[in-house]
């Protein structure tokens, strides 16, 4: 094959993905149709994790009002805007449970879109923004946890930077210096301190929204240009619109997930669901109190890394990310049912390992 | 004056190591009845108490803060209003409740300090009393900090009104919404049983 050929193959791919031609109102607003089946309640997750990084993104700003990114500061600013700032504490917490409303949603709308074979082709970019929108969500969480600096924040996330290091043991050759390096980049001193809450702030304020836009763009046009897949075996008989029904009612699902949200930010505390030491300012000096976590979003990692070999959990990793990306084409000829099956697997090991975590742990080491 | 200097010094000495420990049976007791990690941050000004060289530890007081403290813990009978620098609002609503010598007596049965207790008393306003904060491990300062099913549903009859309005509102926009879509849905029926025409 000649570099002429090579060239034709790649613009042809390319313009199978992403048919700009169909970008045009009348295809968008008139043929744009979905779906009607069993399984189209998962076709309103999308938009359901859409709209908490709306609500993300707009009580994050309200935030930046008021946060002071620096290790003298950050902790008494965010107490200062929980407790003295009329509706502080409610925008905090909005910020805090939309941030886990949008990550299980991410989560769910991945979950689905695999059970229903949604990376078929043409649909591959559709498929592969959405595993790298996880990824930045994932990014998000981590970032932002360490930003109020307090014990939990700053402990967790030195044990999340040393397990980036670590995994520089199980890589090859030349390669295996790479992640003390980026972890010396994202820590920027010798151990969390200033410089890492700089760099964390930039990261979650200012890189990863870009990103975010740019690659959740990308998706949204890739998604109106191809359309819903048809996500079941069998031939639907219905369809919908998606200009103006479907949209509706993904309006109406935001205004029940908004009302919901309201009311738990309002009188639920996010941090009534853990130890009250672990909320009090960093102290370096100080001692460690006890029952540092990541976030539950991260316990699927946490408790497998307290429990196996650290080798083991990140080639699971490794091999689960990498998965993720190739799905496309390693499930190029899978079933739905098949699919299914793994999609319901993956979720059942979500679920016991975020809501079961602690308790298996416990069993296994035999601790309290 | 460094033969008054040398006895003051000496007295400081002797105070720092009578009585300046703090009651750990207390914070054990919150941490074993409740199963959330408790440190002294409950009632000290240091999450790791009074002893040491830090802000809100003895070895950091100031010669006035210390006479502060000594004033403090010469509060043995209840009722007297006390300031002390190593402890913060709740431990010190304890001593002004109990009076040191009735805390130095529950040393041994902890958890009667929960019943001795004002049930009242709730400093951060969030609805749940200091004690109960006690027997649950929660923080008594902090408004954020409480049993989660109690906190929802004291903050919901608290914020009735502002649930009540943004229930209506929601309602009243999903009714337009749902009005709305099955005007949508009546005009495209129409115009499909008019191109079948």
């Amino acid at each position: 094959m000649n570099i002429s050929e090579k060239i034709h193959d790649a613009v042809s791919f390319a313009t199978e993905r992403i048919p700009l031609h169909k970008f045009d109102f009348y295809s968008v607003v008139h043929k744009k149709e979905v779906p009607v089946h069993k399984l189209s309640w998962a076709y309103y997750t999308g938009g359901l994790a859409l709209f908490f990084f709306m609500i993300q993104l707009t009580t994050g700003l309200m935030l930046l009002f008021y946060y002071q990114p620096t290790v003298s500061d950050a902790h008494a600013s965010v107490e200062y805007l929980t407790r003295h700032v009329p509706m502080g504490a409610l925008i905090r917490n909005m910020h805090t449970w939309g941030s886990s409303g949008m990550i299980a949603c991410v989560m769910v709308h991945m979950l689905m879109a695999f059970a229903m074979k949604a990376f078929e082709r043409p649909r591959e970019i559709t498929w592969v923004t959405g595993v790298l929108l996880l990824l930045i969500t994932f990014g998000f969480g981590f970032t932002g946890y360490l930003l109020p600096w307090h014990q939990i924040a700053v402990n967790a996330t030195k044990v999340g930077l040393q397990s980036i290091e670590e995994a520089g043991r199980y890589m090859p050759g030349g390669l295996a210096d790479l992640p003390r390096q980026f972890r010396e980049i994202i820590q920027g001193e010798p151990s969390v301190g200033q410089a890492t809450l700089s760099r964390f702030y930039v990261l979650h304020v200012i890189l990863l929204p870009l990103s975010i836009f740019g690659v959740l763009g990308l998706h949204l046009l890739s998604v109106q240009l191809h359309g819903m897949s048809k996500g079941v075996d069998q031939p639907t008989k219905k369809t919908e619109r998606f200009f103006p029904f479907f949209i509706l009612k993904d309006f109406s699902l935001w205004g029940g997930a908004f009302l919901i949200l309201f009311i738990v930010a309002l009188c639920l505390p996010f941090e009534s669901f853990f130890s009250f030491p672990l909320f009090q300012p960093y102290d370096a000096l100080g001692s460690t109190p006890d029952g540092i976590k990541p976030e539950w979003y991260f316990y699927f990692v946490y408790y497998p890394l307290e429990l196996l070999p650290f080798w083991l959990v990140m080639l699971g990793q490794t091999v689960a990310v990498g998965g993720l990306f190739a799905a496309p084409w390693i499930f190029k000829n899978t079933s739905r049912r098949s699919l299914s099956i793994i999609a319901g697997a993956a979720a059942a090991y979500l679920v016991i390992s975020t809501i079961f975590g602690q308790a298996i742990y416990e069993m296994i080491k035999g601790v309290h | 004056m460094h033969t008054i200097r040398i006895p003051l010094t000496l007295a400081a000495f002797a105070l720092l190591h009578v009585g300046a420990t703090a009651h750990p049976e207390f914070q054990a007791w919150s941490q074993t009845n409740s199963g959330r990690f408790v440190n002294c941050a409950m009632c000290h000004a240091h999450p790791d108490g009074p002893e040491g060289v830090k802000a809100g530890q003895i070895g950091s007081l100031t010669p006035a803060e210390m006479l502060v403290l000594n004033e403090a813990r010469a509060a043995f009978e209840p009722g007297k209003k006390i300031e002390s620098p190593i402890l913060n609002k709740f431990g010190n609503s304890i001593v002004e409740q109990l009076g040191r010598r009735e805390v130095i007596a529950l040393r041994p049965t902890p958890g009667a300090l929960a019943t001795k207790l004002d049930p009242a008393h709730d400093i951060d306003g969030d609805g749940l009393g200091d004690e109960r904060e006690y027997r649950e491990g929660t923080d008594p300062l902090d408004a954020q900090s409480g049993n989660p099913a109690a906190l929802f549903r004291i903050n919901f009859a608290r914020q009735r009104f502002h649930i009540l309005m943004i229930v209506l509102a929601t309602a009243c926009a999903l009714y337009g919404l749902n009005h709305l879509l099955r005007g949508l849905h009546r005009v495209a029926s129409r115009a499909q049983k008019s191109q079948a025409r």
